[in-house]
């Protein structure tokens, strides 16, 4: 490990304290730009024209009489940006604009710029394109064993994107031990979790202006601009050093702008062909198409639990619905099985999943990427084992811990592990066990438990070179400016730098200015994806804060005539330890650093450990993190039996992330993963038909149009307001994990997890149904009592 | 962004030139009250309209008022906005049922720009229809929207879609009355159970030229009681997927049944109403509650037009006319 | 009146007009003068026909504050106050706002001082990625504003949820949201 790493003990000055975030101050007041509020001069507005076939072979496309049209500027088609791409470089199966084949309804065949918006609009009817529709593929079990309709023709394996088989022990034996010792249970079940996408509240947008010194500079409403700057670089067949990408202010992510999109390619090369700068902003519609939501997962699980309730064995089988192209499918793949081996002991675990090609928008990563569905299911199967064993649920997940320094099944290294302290806590906070005795016929408590990535081990592509880094600069106004690739999209990362850099510099807060996400500025970080941007840029930022505390004391030792170790920076001031009375402002112990060393600067950087973290097979590295945070989750659930509906009153969520640097912040990311969370459970759903326009619950769909989204608008895809959303109750569990800076780990994908399943379970503590395929509607809920009564009374009679 | 094509816009300052004005328009022209239901719908180009002629300036349309000789009955401007409707304090003394629908439609946002008569007027919906250019492209269109053939019931040349407002139903039940100007006859009064026809593409029964001026409630007698139930996925800004009004004509002790009536609304494109005069002289208790509600499954016949499941939007209508009943005895 | 505009239906489209009346649309554009009061200020702007209040705030008069997240009035991130009351922009056709009163996040400052609820919002966190934010501000401020001219004493969570049911929040949970507008309350001006 190249960065230093610091398991400082309290008391702190800065981290853990009890301030905002840096930058709300500009997004309360509407200051803070977001990238569709930069308008440059001369700018144009591109549109870009969709297939409204979910499969079919391009013929001709013909823009004459668009480009003849008053106002339209330009014309673009994919033959002029013909090089595939893809987020992961092993997978490059999408164009930016389609030249053969057009793959989903919505997938980008040309575009315009016009002086207008409304122009762009109006000119894309004036685009003739012929299509030969070919059949649509739209449900993953059928596309997977058609050969005759192969969506990338060029693919080895047919409709399958991606297959991952992995096994741990001695799989077979000790599912069979379920079965044959005395005791013990063999649990299986089906699952499906549905898909559902980000719905950021901004739409993506993008922005690119070529000037006339050749420098191409794009601002996009992006979570990955070093990503998108190797895209660019690679589809425009420009070298690297004549893109600048800038990520303006972003209204939200969730994964939904972790990839490139083809408007930041339209804008590009809309830019370069007119010399005039190219705006072009998603409707609604077209970010629910965009997608690259949560895949919908078919999963078949089977678990073997002895009498005293310990996990003899894991089996799992999983078909995940891909949508058009791999995005991250490949990783999903294998975080699909990987992600599944913590916060448990597993006796032997074996995974097989299989991502399938489908004629439908693109699935990818979403707050807690390929682990949200599998935690869903074994966090179920684990409730029916408790039920079946007469044990109570958080009894059971107690005695299967793995604990801190351990290895899982898998090959993955625990650091730190605050799991059983959430469960403590979820169990007190909520009153689990005087609550559970009291609760009448309808209401239940249910608990689940989970755990996440603090960042990848590994780079999307291979390479050795850092995956975070951040510069400091200090100078004699007392300011210390922080440079950093970080992506901020909301959830804080800027803020949580200058929490580290302040500590170390003894600075305030507001000392700290940070330039973020401009790839002229800063140096190069991968961006906000898995979790990774607290730990490894906030170890880069140690590094280089580190190097430049060390000057500033040693300027104020030589000063003082005294030694640097007792020369502390803290509150503004830099002050002697063995004699507190002895202090001089901070502005002035920058001052002496600066005569003393020359301009002030510093760089430092992550990578991760190479080392010990993972098991040595093939995909062992897929899933591998520096560091894991844990959650657990008790719900408070309503089931009204004759309409079905069901409320969540309360969820208590505790998260294990090792420190809050920032506890408002890490609140705030708890809070808003349980929202989502429930909303997927009970609401919604990315809803593309196989056959039809179908509807929830509807189990006759017409026969006629294959491949549409049920709901592209906020209105049909219900996203939680006020008042659906349940009381939360956000507790900070710490366990510092040794390579975190200042031990801090994920917070902002982990405590979505357990949400699901313990709504779903607590259901089952309510009135008895299990409903083991998402959303949980009305429907499925009534027609589960319905068949529990018919049970009952088959049993009775 | 989604915009509006380009679309002529007055502003007449008066009721008559207003009418002049629709009628001048012909199929072209669309009144503007609020806004709230026309605005999508332009946008989503669903709506072809080319001119609008708005209300805005025009005098008289806003208010709330008791009749001076008629005590009880209350006359509401069409374009009164349903924020102010759901915080009148007549509208709450004398029309709790009516304060409560309305308190509950859409978002604060819109219950602030979005008027009675608007609401009274809410274009019919589908989820053939309200979807986007891309969509309805795909679809190959729909009797509503640029194509010729029905998809909710395959084989139909009659629209179907739902009327989704939800003051229609409980004022259907409360008796109310709209004031129409504008037209062949210059003005008429009719029931808003007669404002509606089956036909989605034209649903209500006004004329080029017609404008709805007030609404008008009689007063209910101490002994009839109204109340209005929905269903909708979130509890705030969705239209309703199912909805109910009810009244019930008791007798004095308030203990049994002398009439009544049930409204669905959110099936096809008229409110469907049902007579409860074959449960007179039944008290009023658990057993009826659970008798109404199976008449309304019966009757609420959902069709797959609205984007949820019909069967549960069904079975929902019943147990939300069960809830009206239990409500009433809860209450009286 | 304005000359009837005509046109083939957007999905059928007709050869292209061969002369357009204004730049490039194909249908004449009728722009009238618009004056309205906008955070105190007085403006004339010409305004489209067929633009909604929201476009002329944030593409002509530049006031990006005001966020556009929907397309259609399902969100509220573009939420404004007319006359005193929140209403969404992107339902409101500009030529209405004719003679009325709007203010946006841009006129929520008191004296040059942020409000009470810019203040207790930063304090609480409840702006993460602060694109729902503004409109949220400005139906809560026009919540308390009611509030304080009924004369009310207390404040109750529902009715903060109620008041914010229109405004989408896909960061916070709404959490801190609803206990930064109670501490905005209790912190009167």
């Amino acid at each position: 490990m190249s960065a230093p790493t610091t398991l400082s003990s309290p008391p702190f000055d800065v981290v853990g304290g009890d301030h905002a975030k840096l930058d709300a101050p500009d997004r309360l007041t509407g200051v803070a730009a977001f990238t569709d509020d930069i308008t440059l001069p001369r700018m144009l507005h591109a549109k870009i024209l969709r297939s409204p076939h979910a499969h079919a072979r391009i013929l001709s496309i013909d823009t004459t009489r668009a480009a003849a049209l008053p106002g339209v500027v330009d014309v673009v088609v994919g033959s002029e940006m013909p090089l595939t791409y893809g987020v992961i470089p092993w997978t490059p199966d999408e164009q930016a604009l389609a030249t053969d084949k057009v793959r989903y309804v919505g997938d980008a065949v040309a575009a315009v710029a016009a002086i207008d918006e409304e122009t762009a609009n109006r000119a894309l009817a004036f685009i003739d394109v012929h299509y030969e529709v070919l059949p649509a593929l739209c449900d993953p079990r059928e596309a997977m064993a058609n050969t005759d309709v192969l969506i990338h023709e060029d693919n080895r394996h047919g409709n399958i994107s991606k297959r991952v088989k992995l096994a741990f022990g001695e799989v077979d034996s000790a599912l069979a031990a379920g079965d044959s010792e005395p005791g013990a249970h063999r649990i299986a079940g089906h699952y499906e979790f549905h898909g559902t996408t980000h719905a950021a509240i901004e739409p993506h947008c993008a922005l690119a202006h070529f000037d006339t010194t050749g420098l191409l500079t794009v601002w996009s409403a992006t979570q990955v601009p070093h990503y998108l700057h190797r895209e660019l670089a690679r589809v425009l067949e420009l070298p690297t050093y004549r893109i600048r990408v800038i990520q303006p202010a972003v209204g939200g992510a969730f994964g939904g702008k972790s990839e490139p999109f083809d408007l930041e390619f339209v804008a590009a090369r809309l830019a370069i062909k007119t010399g005039r700068p190219v705006k072009c902003l998603y409707t609604r519609e077209e970010v629910f198409l965009a997608h690259r939501g949560r895949h919908p997962f078919s999963m078949d699980y089977e678990t073997s639990v002895d009498a005293d309730g310990r996990i003899l064995a894991v089996s799992g089988e999983t078909v995940l619905d891909g949508g058009a192209y791999s995005s991250f499918g490949l990783v999903t793949t294998y975080y699909s099985g990987q992600l599944l081996c913590s916060p448990y002991s597993f006796g032997a675990y074996r995974f097989h999943s299989t991502r399938v090609y489908t004629n439908k928008p693109a699935c990818g990563p979403k707050r807690g990427h390929g682990s949200v569905q599998p935690r869903f299911a074994i966090e179920v199967q684990l409730d029916k084992a408790a039920h079946l064993l007469d044990m109570d649920p958080i009894a059971l997940r107690r005695r299967n811990l793995l604990g801190a320094n351990s290895t899982t099944i898998n090959g993955f290294h625990i650091g730190s592990n605050g799991f059983a302290a959430c469960l403590d806590a979820v169990e007190a906070s909520s009153d689990w066990q005087t609550r559970r005795a009291k609760l009448p016929r309808g209401r239940g408590l249910g608990v689940a438990g989970s755990t996440y990535i603090s960042g990848t081990n590994y780079c999307i592509y291979p390479t050795d070179l850092p995956q975070a880094a951040v510069q400091i600069c200090l100078d004699r106004s007392g300011r210390v400016r922080l440079f950093t690739g970080a992506s901020d999209i909301g959830q804080g990362s800027n803020t949580t730098l200058a929490v580290i850099a302040a500590e170390h510099l003894g600075v305030e807060l507001a000392d700290v200015r940070v330039i973020a996400a401009d790839t002229d500025l800063c140096p190069v970080d991968l961006g906000a994806y898995s979790s990774r941007q607290t730990l490894m840029a906030g170890n880069a930022a140690i590094m280089a804060a580190q190097e430049l505390g060390k000057k500033v004391r040693k300027a104020v030792a030589d000063h003082w005539q005294c030694s640097p170790k007792v020369v502390t920076l803290a509150g503004r001031r830099a002050q002697r330890l063995d004699d507190p009375a002895v202090f001089i402002p901070i502005q002035d112990a920058f001052v002496l650093a600066e005569t003393a060393f020359g301009t002030l600067g510093s760089v430092g950087h992550y990578n991760t450990p190479r080392s010990g973290v993972h098991g040595d097979y093939r995909g062992g590295t897929i899933g591998a993190s520096p560091a894991y945070s844990f959650s657990a989750h008790v719900a408070d659930v309503e089931v009204d039996v004759e309409t079905g509906d069901v409320t969540v009153h309360h969820i208590w969520a505790a998260h294990d992330c090792g420190r809050a640097l920032s506890p408002v912040l890490v609140e705030g990311q708890i809070e808003g993963s349980v929202y989502m969370g429930v909303a997927e459970a009970l609401m919604e759903h990315h809803h593309v038909m196989p056959t039809g326009l179908g509807l929830e619950g509807e189990k006759e769909p017409g026969p006629w149009v294959s491949g549409l989204l049920a709901g592209s608008s906020l209105l049909d895809y219900p996203i939680p307001t006020t008042l659906d959303t349940p009381e939360i109750s956000a507790l900070i569990i710490e366990d510092p994990d040794p390579r975190g800076p200042f031990g801090a780990k994920e917070a902002g994908e982990g405590p979505l997890h357990p949400a699901i399943p313990a709504v779903v379970n607590a259901i089952y503590d309510a009135v008895g149904i299990r409903i083991d395929c998402l959303p949980v509607t009305p429907e499925k809920v009534l027609a589960a009592l319905d068949a529990l009564a018919a049970q009952k009374g088959s049993d009775d009679a | 962004m989604l915009r509006i094509r380009p679309i002529a816009h007055e502003r007449p300052s008066s009721v008559t030139a207003a009418t002049d004005a629709l009628q001048k328009l012909g199929e072209h022209g669309r009144v503007l009250g609020g806004g709230t239901d026309l605005l999508p719908n332009l946008k989503l180009g669903t709506d072809k309209g080319r001119a609008l002629v708005s209300l805005a300036a025009l005098p008289g349309l806003v208010g709330i008022a008791e009749d001076a000789e008629r005590a009880g009955t209350v006359r509401i401007g069409a374009m009164t906005t349903l924020d102010v409707i759901a915080n009148d304090p007549i509208v709450q003394r004398l029309l709790p049922s009516l304060a409560e629908t309305v308190r509950r439609i859409a978002s604060p946002q819109i219950r602030n720009q979005a008027t009675i008569a608007g609401n009274l007027c809410l274009d019919t919906r589908c989820r053939y229809i309200n979807q986007s250019d891309l969509f309805r492209e795909a679809l190959g269109g729909c009797l509503k929207s640029h194509g010729d053939a029905c998809h909710v019931v395959v084989g139909s040349q009659n629209c179907v879609a739902a009327l989704s407002c939800d003051t229609a139903p409980v004022l259907i039940a409360l008796g109310a009355r709209v004031h129409v100007v504008g037209g062949d006859d210059g003005g008429r009064t009719l029931a808003v159970a007669d404002l509606y026809c089956t036909d989605g593409l034209a649903h209500t029964t006004l004329t080029q030229g017609e404008l709805i001026t007030a609404v008008e409630i009689p007063a209910l007698p101490p002994t009839h009681w109204v109340t209005y139930r929905k269903w909708s996925r979130r509890k705030a800004i969705d239209f309703p997927l199912v909805s109910v009004a009810l009244r019930l004509d008791t007798c004095r002790e308030r203990d049994h049944l002398k009439g009544g009536m049930l409204v669905i609304g959110a099936l096809g494109p008229k409110p469907r109403i049902v007579d409860l005069k074959k449960f007179k002289g039944r008290d009023i208790d658990a057993a009826l509650a659970a008798e109404i509600g199976r008449v309304a499954e019966i009757r609420a016949k959902t069709l797959p037009n609205l984007p949820y499941d019909p069967a549960y939007r069904r079975r929902r209508a019943g147990v939300e006319a069960k809830r009206a009943v239990l409500a009433f005895m809860a209450n009286r | 009146m304005a000359n009837l505009p005509d046109s083939p239906s957007p999905l059928a489209p007709a050869a292209p007009p061969v002369s357009p009346a204004i730049q490039s649309p194909d249908r004449p554009v009728q722009t009238s003068l618009l004056r309205f009061e906008l955070n105190g200020e007085a403006k004339t702007v010409a305004a489209p026909a067929h633009w909604t209040l929201l476009e002329i705030l944030r593409y002509e008069l530049r006031l990006t504050g005001t966020k556009q997240g929907c397309d259609k009035g399902d969100c509220g991130a573009c939420t404004v106050q007319l006359d005193g009351k929140p209403v969404n922009s992107c339902l409101v056709l500009a030529l209405d706002v004719q003679g009325r009163t709007v203010k946006t996040v841009e006129g929520l400052a008191v004296g040059g001082q942020p409000h009470p609820l810019q203040k207790s919002f930063d304090k609480r966190g409840a702006a993460q990625c602060g694109f729902c934010t503004p409109g949220m501000l400005m139906s809560a401020e026009a919540l308390l504003r009611q509030k304080r001219a009924r004369g009310d004493e207390g404040i109750e969570t529902l009715e903060i949820a109620e008041a914010l049911s229109g405004n989408l929040c896909r960061c916070t949970g709404y959490t801190k949201i609803l206990s930064a507008v109670v501490d905005a309350w209790r912190d009167k001006p």
